[in-house]
């Protein structure tokens, strides 16, 4: 592959100091003139019919401009389905329905006003678990519905399971389970409602998708009757998003309910506990998946059915099958797939959009049953992963197009730095592991459009302005659009500037999701700069005398590719450019929009323009009487097209696969009959600093032919193979499979005391 | 929340007269878990008074054994040479308490005051027979650590009393400590279980000496060890157990003490050993951790901190133990 001077540097990511140095202006640190502070009156029980609000005391104390409920706010409803209303009337379905907000001078004032807000309630029987809720005669939690189970289609169907089972020479069958787990974010969530006098609305936001975000609260706008009015979207820096900023909350609405009724910017900010109770985190799985092979190991089918607690409401959980189809149809070549998925409505949290978007959930499940299955097959899992592996011009299941695809590489490079020959099978108390993914690598074709607009203008002086609508939530994308405008334009990297943050200003972009970003926005921006770098040489040629297609620009100088003596400073030029009659501005604009498909009414088209394959492998080690288990080798190789910035890269490794050891190893939100028992960092473990393992990220560069100088996408496979390789490590080590997330020592020190009891008698005792 | 008067005495004398002459007031020294229950509205104090300022109660002294002001931090404690080599379990749980910035500001009197059942410092204050001296209203009284806490956030602490310091005795070169703390993670956590030992031993044969001290530097079975240990009749001369978030208070495992003291180490013994004390123990289910895997962890780690101990009486100058072994 070619070298280059800009891309494909490890060039610090450009916020970093703006971070570290406390100058970076987060939500929380956001004041407008006359701001007032919302805060929000949770349930108190997580099933129950609201009997009476009483509001009059909260009204009356001094700094209370305003209190609102669901029973003075015009009915409106929100989410995917439009099943939530951002302030509940009739019924609260779960611990974190919103029943009251204030509007107050002071935070401080505002929470206190809650506390004399008196809510009576009628506690109703909750049902906490998908499978209570979708059994007959459960109570159904949503006023019309005649079942638990929402209405979505969850059906795929790819060649003939019955038949593939029949022909099958070996078959395993088994069901996994996963947690609840939370994103995280550091920065909590918060907005600040604004609107003028025209009752035009800015909103200050930590959205990672302004202009879907924009539609909503425009969609709000209306039903509380201001009509055909104009909405702004401004992101001050988000302190991380994850798959929580992709949908919008109903604290949003009621910032903009509270700012409508005060006629003054409202501002409401969580607090970490809120952050825990009131966002929408991953949701729980239950899988029953069943793989069958030839007597060579070649894999002829996967089956996989499975329950997803969607919660009180829907939001974009509920929709994560889609996504977890990919892996299920094509990681791995597997001719014959069935899959079926359900959501159910229960009392608890509501679900929504997380790194991997699903994925992780279907991996766990799909890599788990691998190593059944090798085992069963008396085979090296190693070899059955090869023998299985995903190739370049596949044509898959779901009929997607795979176009670069490094998988093998993958798999072997993870052999070979874990040492599998050496320590497979080996050691008592040590074992290694693995496990492999597939993502989209180059956008995804949820919504009806998967693209992203770039406006570039140069100033006077050389200086670079990249206007894209694309959002940095922490992942680096910022300084990678920098570095693939820097690169086309010949100039240096700090010279180019990205406006990425108001959607009076950027262009239009669907949002921060399926690890589109490098590649949808690069392709943009390096659209938007290859275009203004025609019209600069197209000007340059009358001065420097040379035709446009023998100029190039290196460190903001033009010159001919026939003779370096021939030059001009970029500069100079473009000042001369509307300097002289007839003059010009230099600006240009593009619109990129992968070929990519939405999938058919069968689940079924090319979801993305490439894919993105990584395998993990983990050495661990289990201790016999604690139960605990220590990584002491982690390798993590991914095929990424082509590194960009392999620093930034390497960083999303590491995060990535902390937060899948997280996954694998320790969080969980522990709900009980639908309240959060753990809404703190000291009891919902997240991993530090001092519990990360050594990483070593492999970057496996396959160049693609779509992606920005090759690139593909690399934000959330970090986390996807990651429980699945630590559980086949420790069966390796140790014997037992947990098939519940999170592996806690509890469940590795009970099944190895059963195991005891029960005598060595193989795989899961059979 | 409501807003409060901030003091700064600069003597004990004071921050006493200040107290007993407030209503709702509340003393703070590093704030780590005074802030926290503020925020959490668990405390609604009108009046704050730090201890920050009052310097009799920032100290180490070696006089007469160990000496440590309240108001000492733990990162204070943890970089203290002396306390590394003979109070290792002090050094055990303060070097691993919380994370940098904390122990950088917490100190060892709020750990105790506070009375925690996870209070890190409590179970090696236990085993290494810390006294606590407490100023009053009616002057100082010196009581044992074993008799300081009440119940979860209860004290023998009175209105207005302070603690003063907490003092250890000397230990000799063939007595050793540890603390072992069980947690999920390796930082910014609160343990699961606790438990400090310290023991005191002799060799019967070969003149004193041990002959098997190598066989620890190794990755040799437990019980392999052990069977060495007995071959070359290590004694337990003096033994203190402590376990922590088993019970309402830290608590000492006097049965299991009596069991080994005077008796030569042997693997059947240690087993025994374990049961006893975790027989001893009243853990809970809680959202940290099921009754059972503490029970079960008491025997493991009450055998490990031992062996820890034990380990630190004979190779004193080794800073690498083969952690895997315990
Ligand atoms: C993030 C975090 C992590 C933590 N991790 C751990 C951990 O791993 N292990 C652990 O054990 N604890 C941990 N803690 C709890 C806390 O840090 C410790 O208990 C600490 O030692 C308390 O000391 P302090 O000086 O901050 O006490 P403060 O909060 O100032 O006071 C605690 C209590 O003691 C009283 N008090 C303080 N000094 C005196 C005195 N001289 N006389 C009388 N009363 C007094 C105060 O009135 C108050 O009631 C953690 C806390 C936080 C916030």
């Amino acid at each position: 592959m070619d070298n280059f001077p800009v891309v494909g540097q490890r060039i610090p990511k450009r916020d970093a100091p703006q971070k570290v140095t406390g100058s970076a202006i987060y939500i929380q640190d956001l004041k407008i003139p006359g701001m007032l502070y919302g805060k929000i009156l949770y349930s108190k029980y997580p099933h129950a019919r609201i009997l009476a609000i009483d509001t009059s005391r909260a009204e009356q104390l001094p700094g209370v401009k305003a209190v609102i409920t669901g029973y003075n706010i015009p009915p409106f409803k929100f989410g995917f389905f439009k099943d939530n209303p951002p302030l509940k009337s009739g019924k609260v379905l779960s611990m974190r329905d919103e029943v009251a907000a204030v509007a107050a001078t002071s935070p401080e004032i505002a929470e206190e006003a809650l506390e004399m807000i008196q809510v009576e309630y009628e506690e109703l029987p909750g049902i906490f678990d998908p499978i209570q809720a979708m059994q007959e005669g459960a109570p159904i939690l949503h006023e019309g519905l005649k079942s638990n189970v929402l209405k979505l289609p969850w059906r795929l169907i790819c060649g003939d399971v019955d038949t593939a089972k029949k022909e099958s020479h070996c078959i395993v069958e088994d069901t996994f389970s996963t947690q609840w787990v939370t994103h995280c974010c550091l920065g909590t969530s918060g907005c600040v409602a604004s609107f003028d006098i025209n009752n035009n609305l800015t909103m200050y936001s930590n959205t990672q998708i302004p202009y879907l975000a924009q539609r909503d609260y425009i969609d709000a706008l209306n039903v509380f009757g201001i009509k055909n009015r104009k909405v702004r979207v401004i992101q001050c820096i988000i302190g991380g998003g994850f798959g929580s900023k992709l949908d919008t909350y109903a604290y949003e609405y009621i910032a903009i309910l509270l700012a409508l009724k005060t006629r003054k910017p409202v501002k409401v900010l969580f607090t970490r506990e809120e952050e825990f109770i009131a966002t929408s985190p991953r949701q729980s799985t239950i899988t029953k998946i069943s793989h069958g092979c030839t007597k060579e190991g070649k894999l002829l089918f996967r089956e996989m059915e499975m329950i997803l607690d969607n919660g009180a409401y829907t939001s974009w959980g509920a929709t994560t099958p889609s996504v977890m189809m990919m892996p299920i149809s094509s990681l791995y070549k597997v001719p014959n797939v069935k899959y079926i998925a359900k959501c159910v409505y229960t009392n608890n949290t509501y679900s929504q959009a997380m790194r991997g978007y699903g994925n992780p959930q279907a991996t766990f499940a799909i890599e788990s049953s691998l190593d059944q299955l090798a085992e069963k097959m008396g085979m090296d899992s190693y070899e059955l992963r090869l023998i299985n592996a995903n190739e370049p011009g596949e044509i898959t299941p779901q009929n997607f197009k795979v176009t670069s695809c490094g998988m093998k590489e993958c798999i072997e490079e993870v052999a070979k730095r874990i040492d599998w020959k050496g320590k497979r099978g080996k050691d008592k108390g040590r074992g290694v592991g693995m496990a492999s993914l597939i993502h989209v690598g180059g956008g995804a074709r949820v919504y009806k459009s998967d693209g992203c607009g770039t406006i570039i203008k140069i100033d006077d002086y050389g200086k670079v302005d990249v206007f894209t609508g694309a959002s940095e939530i922490g992942q680096g994308s910022e300084t990678v659009i920098a570095q693939i405008v820097a690169e086309v334009l010949g100039v240096n990297v700090e010279d180019v500037n990205v406006i990425n943050n108001d959607t009076d200003v950027c262009p239009w972009d669907v949002g921060v999701h399926a690890s589109r970003t490098t590649f949808v926005a690069g392709n943009s921006a390096l659209g938007a700069a290859k275009k203004i770098k025609e019209q600069i040489l197209e000007i340059a040629s009358k001065s420097i005398g040379e035709a446009p297609e023998h100029l190039d620009i290196q460190k903001g100088l033009i010159f001919s590719t026939k003779d370096k003596e021939k030059n001009t400073p970029l500069g100079k030029v473009l000042r001369n450019a509307h300097y002289s009659t007839g003059g010009k501005m230099l600006m240009a604009e593009y619109f990129y929009d992968p070929a990519n498909e939405n999938f058919d009414k069968d689940f079924k088209g090319n979801l993305s323009v490439s894919y993105a394959y990584g395998t993990h492998g983990v050495e661990v080690e289990v201790d016999r009487d604690t139960g605990r288990v220590t990584i002491l080798k982690y390798i993590a190789a991914h095929d990424v097209g082509r590194a960009i910035n392999p620093m930034m890269l390497e960083g999303q490794i590491y995060g990535g696969g902390l937060m899948g050891i997280g996954y694998a190893l320790s969080e969980n939100m522990n709900f009980r009959e639908g309240r959060l028992m753990n809404p703190n960092f000291l009891d919902y473990k997240m991993l530090t600093a001092k519990d990360v393992p050594p990483v070593e990220p492999v970057i496996v560069e396959t160049n693609d032919k779509d992606g920005p100088f090759g690139a593909k996408g690399i934000g959330e496979p970090g986390l996807v193979p990651t429980a699945p390789a630590i559980a086949n490590a420790i069966y390796d080590a140790v014997g037992i499979r947990i098939k519940d997330l999170p592996i806690t020592p509890e469940k590795i020190l009970k099944a190895l005391k059963e195991k005891e009891k029960r005598g060595q008698s193989g795989e899961e005792g059979k | 929340m409501r807003g409060y008067e901030y003091y700064k005495p600069g003597t004990i004398e004071e921050a006493i007269r200040l107290m007993t002459s407030l209503e709702d007031a509340q003393y703070i020294a590093g704030g780590t878990d005074v802030l926290v229950l503020l925020r959490q509205k668990k405390i609604k104090p009108g009046h704050i008074i730090s201890l920050r300022n009052i310097k009799d109660l920032a100290f180490i002294a070696h006089h007469n054994g160990l000496h440590i002001g309240s108001g000492t931090t733990h990162a204070e404690i943890e970089r203290n040479e002396i306390i590394r080599r003979n109070y290792s379990a002090l050094h055990d749980a303060t070097s691993n308490l919380g994370s940098v910035q904390i122990r950088n500001v917490a100190t060892i009197g709020g750990n105790i005051c506070n009375a925690a059942p996870s209070a890190d410092t409590a179970c090696p204050l236990l085993v290494l027979d810390a006294g606590v001296t407490i100023a009053g209203l009616e002057g100082e009284r010196k009581i044992p650590v074993d008799e300081f806490f009440l119940g979860p956030g209860k004290t023998v602490l009175r209105k207005g009393d302070i603690l003063k310091e907490f003092v250890m005795p000397l230990f000799g070169p063939t007595t050793g400590s540890s603390y072992i703390k069980h947690t999920r993670r390796q930082a910014m956590d609160l343990p699961i279980i606790g438990v400090a030992t310290r023991i005191t031993i002799s060799i019967g044969k070969n003149g004193g000496e041990l002959r098997c001290r190598d066989i620890l530097c190794t990755i040799e079975d437990v019980s392999n060890l052990l069977a060495r240990f007995e071959d070359e009749e290590l004694r337990c001369e003096d033994i203190r157990i402590a376990m922590g978030v088993v019970a309402p208070i830290p608590m000492r495992a006097k049965e299991a003490e009596a069991a080994l003291k005077g008796k030569i180490i042997s693997e059947k013994l240690f087993e025994e050993i374990g049961e006893i004390a975790a027989n001893e123990a009243a853990p809970r289910d809680s959202v940290r951790g099921e009754a059972w895997y503490r029970r079960e962890m008491i025997k493991v780690l009450v055998k490990r901190s031992i062996l820890r101990s034990i380990d630190r009486i004979i190779r004193p100058d080794d800073m690498v133990y083969p952690e895997r072994l315990w």
